[in-house]
């Protein structure tokens, strides 16, 4: 089988039959390049080489290390989205270079922005400005700036009927917002609300706060309905809970209170 | 191949000599206008290389922004010049393997024509911003169920070739064509369905345009550049393929191995924890597969040392399908959960393991292909063994250059990235210096690819030398320049053994 080129006619009489002396020179029926060609190399059977056999061996184990560092974890559902997800260090960086804290009210004005251009933006506006007509301004609407159980009442709620100002707007009702918030981002988005587009109320809204202020929403007689003006005195106080200094510094990521550095 | 012992030599070169007639015209199309894509590519690439270099270049024209132009030349290089170089490589090899003239010449010649529009239009759709934002899947989504008619039509025929073939061992290359014919159409057709026609999760969509990119490069390009190099080597050298089982084990390691390949470039985004890191395992383990055809297939060429130094076949093959090993070893180098993963996730790594795929190990044997079929389907031989080697080595030099930086540079970049400490700046700094050498390379194939374009269009064009003797890149043929001359008439089988 092996090794059989075009020259190889040794084993065939001198004037074989089927070579037809007009049609074997004629270039129109075989091309020099086919004509040159090798026809059948045959099968080679050599064992497989030590050195090939050895790196694919290597690859191999490598492909396991990969599937064997999961640590039995392969197939676990709760390993890819970690709660309390904390970004670890990287290579080099020793325990006291974190990032650099930050003011816990820049911190809660920050993570309450994207909630706010996620829940409130549709209705009350980028600059918070409502449009006059059919949705109001929270910008020094005194439900917003003053107590703050009152505020949380609005959003853990909706709001139906006259606003702060006595105006009755065109969308008439707002929706409840609570759906769907942590004690954390009723946090956020009240300390920014209360803290932006000109409106300087300076305090900080805690989680512990904002936890007190969904239990207040729970317990209404009228839970689950929009609240109203009427309803709104009986909330014209602040929640309850522990005041923080706005100019705590705190981690922007894990969002504890970092101690002061001695 | 082993059934050709029942005919004389003379039967069997007037049979090879119908089977590439009857091929000319559409496997010709496929090279030259893959080859004019090649170079369109290539333009695009240095223009987005350029912009990483210098934002401001070109930036009045809208449609020359860097997210365009990058999307057509990725685009451009995989479906205009690499998916068209294998068509005609892979309906000629197996249209010679099964020993059958092609009887749809003018069909596959006119999809062939189909096929080259809507790669146009798809190009001018990511130009004019239409492009889906999909790695590799850019073209406006119109576009995609054309193309995959235009290859039904093209690549049916092969299949129907195959499906009625003499009785007989079926040689190794026809494994990996048959299976890079079937894979092409499963891999594209179920990414282009999930991703662009059954509305799902964005995040699987993102998923399925990893796998899809991981498939079309392992179940499709590697494949194919499989093919060819089984098919070359001991056509070229007359030797068989070195250690036989290898090239099966080779075959049926890719086969099982390739599908899991490609999700580990997800790793860390939620999708079910499993899949990154079957798709790191399965991509470690396709070194496996490339060890296997690297070493068999060069075994075999290097079977044959003076002709290995003087075919440019051989020296063309031999270059892919040395950059296929190490592109299975590089696989494996850089996505190892971990430690190299997520340095080389967002990197230019990723960038460079592609253009080491697509233009080192895939296009290199489908040149190698090219230099090969060429004077059979032309009736003429290249016209200057200078054209060759400058095509040769312009085109080393720059992949290896393209290829090395980008990978090697973008670990260094995905450090940068890592350091949250510093900047963002900072990483993109450090990528710099890379992608002005990258630029540089880019410029050396694009001038190697200009060479190669006009030499090829001459061929076609039926202007190469009209001689018995095969143009070689060795020095034995000092009284030509171009190599030794002889007159066509004299050209009986065996009257030269050699290319």
């Amino acid at each position: 089988m092996s090794h059989s080129s075009p020259t190889n006619n040794s084993t065939r009489p001198d004037l074989d039959e089927s070579i037809n002396v007009t049609i074997a020179h004629n270039p129109s029926l075989i091309t020099p390049a086919a004509a040159r060609e090798f026809s059948n190399p045959g099968v080679d059977k050599s064992p497989l080489s030590l050195a090939t056999f050895s790196l694919c061996a290597v690859m191999l184990i490598i492909g396991g290390a990969v599937l064997g560092n999961t640590e039995g974890s392969l197939f676990s559902y709760t390993n890819f989205v970690k709660p309390n997800y904390v970004r670890g260090k990287a290579p080099g960086v020793t325990d006291d270079a974190v990032m650099p804290p930050k003011a816990i009210v820049d911190v809660y004005v920050k993570k309450g922005q994207s909630l706010y251009s996620a829940k409130c933006n549709g209705c009350h506006g980028a600059d918070a400005k409502g449009d006059g007509a059919n949705f109001p301004s929270l910008v020094g609407s005194a439900w917003v700036t003053g107590p703050s159980e009152r505020f949380s009442q609005v959003i853990m709620n909706g709001l139906q009927g006259p606003t702060s100002t006595g105006k009755v707007y065109g969308a008439g009702i707002m929706p409840a917002q609570g759906g769907g918030m942590s004690p954390q981002d009723l946090a956020f988005v009240m300390t920014f609300v209360r803290n932006s587009f000109g409106n300087t109320v300076g305090d900080v809204i805690t989680p512990e706060m904002a936890q007190a202020a969904m239990d207040i929403s729970a317990k209404r007689a009228k839970a689950g309905s929009a609240v109203t003006a009427e309803e709104l005195k009986e909330h014209e106080k602040d929640l309850p809970g522990e005041k923080m200094d706005p100019a705590t510094l705190i981690d922007p990521i894990t969002l504890k209170v970092v101690e002061a550095k001695k | 191949m082993s059934q050709e012992t029942q005919q004389t030599p003379e039967q069997d070169a007037i049979l090879r000599t119908a089977i590439d007639r009857s091929l000319r015209h559409p496997v010709m199309f496929f090279f030259t206008s893959g080859a004019a894509w090649l170079a369109v590519s290539l333009v695009l690439g240095i223009i987005a290389s350029a912009k990483m270099v210098a934002p401001e270049f070109l930036d009045g024209c809208a449609f020359l922004t860097q997210g365009r132009v990058f999307a057509g030349h990725m685009s451009v290089l995989v479906y205009g010049w690499g998916c068209q170089a294998a068509f005609g490589v892979l309906i000629w090899l197996v249209s010679r393997l099964t020993r059958q003239e092609s009887r749809a010449s003018g069909i596959i010649l006119t999809a062939g024509h189909l096929w080259n529009l809507f790669v146009a239009i798809g190009l001018i759709g990511i130009l004019a911003g239409y492009g889906t934002g999909v790695p590799w899947l850019e073209f406006p989504v119109m576009v995609w169920p054309v193309l995959l008619v235009a290859y039904a039509l093209i690549a049916i025929w092969t299949m129907i070739q195959f499906r009625v073939r003499s009785t007989g061992a079926v040689y190794v290359t026809q494994w990996f064509a048959i299976a890079s014919l079937i894979w092409f159409p499963w891999v594209l057709g179920t990414a282009v369905l999930l991703i662009f026609f059954v509305g799902g999760n964005a995040l699987m969509a993102a998923a399925v345009a990893a796998w899809f990119h991981s498939g079309m490069i392992y179940l499709f390009f590697l494949p194919c550049a499989a093919a060819a190099a089984y098919y070359l080597a001991p056509k070229v050298t007359g030797h068989p393929v070195h250690s036989y089982s290898l090239s099966l084990i080779g075959f049926w390691s890719l086969a099982i191995l390739g599908p899991w390949a490609g999700m580990q470039k997800l790793a860390g985004a939620p999708i079910p924890y499993f899949l990154p890191y079957l798709g790191a395992a399965a991509t470690v383990l396709l070194g496996v597969p490339t060890i296997a055809i690297g070493y068999s297939t060069l075994r075999t060429m290097l079977s044959d040392t003076a002709k290995f130094a003087s075919s440019p076949t051989l020296r063309f093959t031999a270059a892919g399908v040395v950059c296929m090993i190490i592109l299975g070893l590089a696989g494996a180098f850089v996505n190892l959960p971990s430690s190299t993963l997520q340095i080389s996730q967002f990197s230019i790594t990723a960038y460079g393991m592609d253009i080491l795929a697509v233009y080192g190990c895939f296009s290199f044997v489908m040149f190698g292909a090219i230099y090969f079929i060429v004077p059979r389907l032309t009736r003429r031989e290249w016209l200057s063994k200078r054209l060759i080697k400058m095509h040769f080595l312009f085109s080393m030099y720059g992949v290896i250059a393209v290829a090395s930086l980008a990978v090697l540079g973008g670990l260094i970049h995905g450090q940068g990235q890592e350091d949250f400490t510093h900047t963002w700046d900072s990483a993109a700094e450090r990528a710099y210096p890379y992608l002005v050498a990258t630029l540089i390379a880019w410029c050396f194939v694009l001038f190697s690819n200009f060479f190669f374009f006009m030499h090829l269009l001459l061929m076609w064009m039926r202007l190469g030398r009209r001689s018995s003797h095969p143009t070689l890149l060795g020095h034995a043929h000092l009284e030509s320049p171009h190599g030794e001359e002889g007159d066509i008439d004299n050209a009986g089988p065996g009257s030269v053994i050699a290319h």
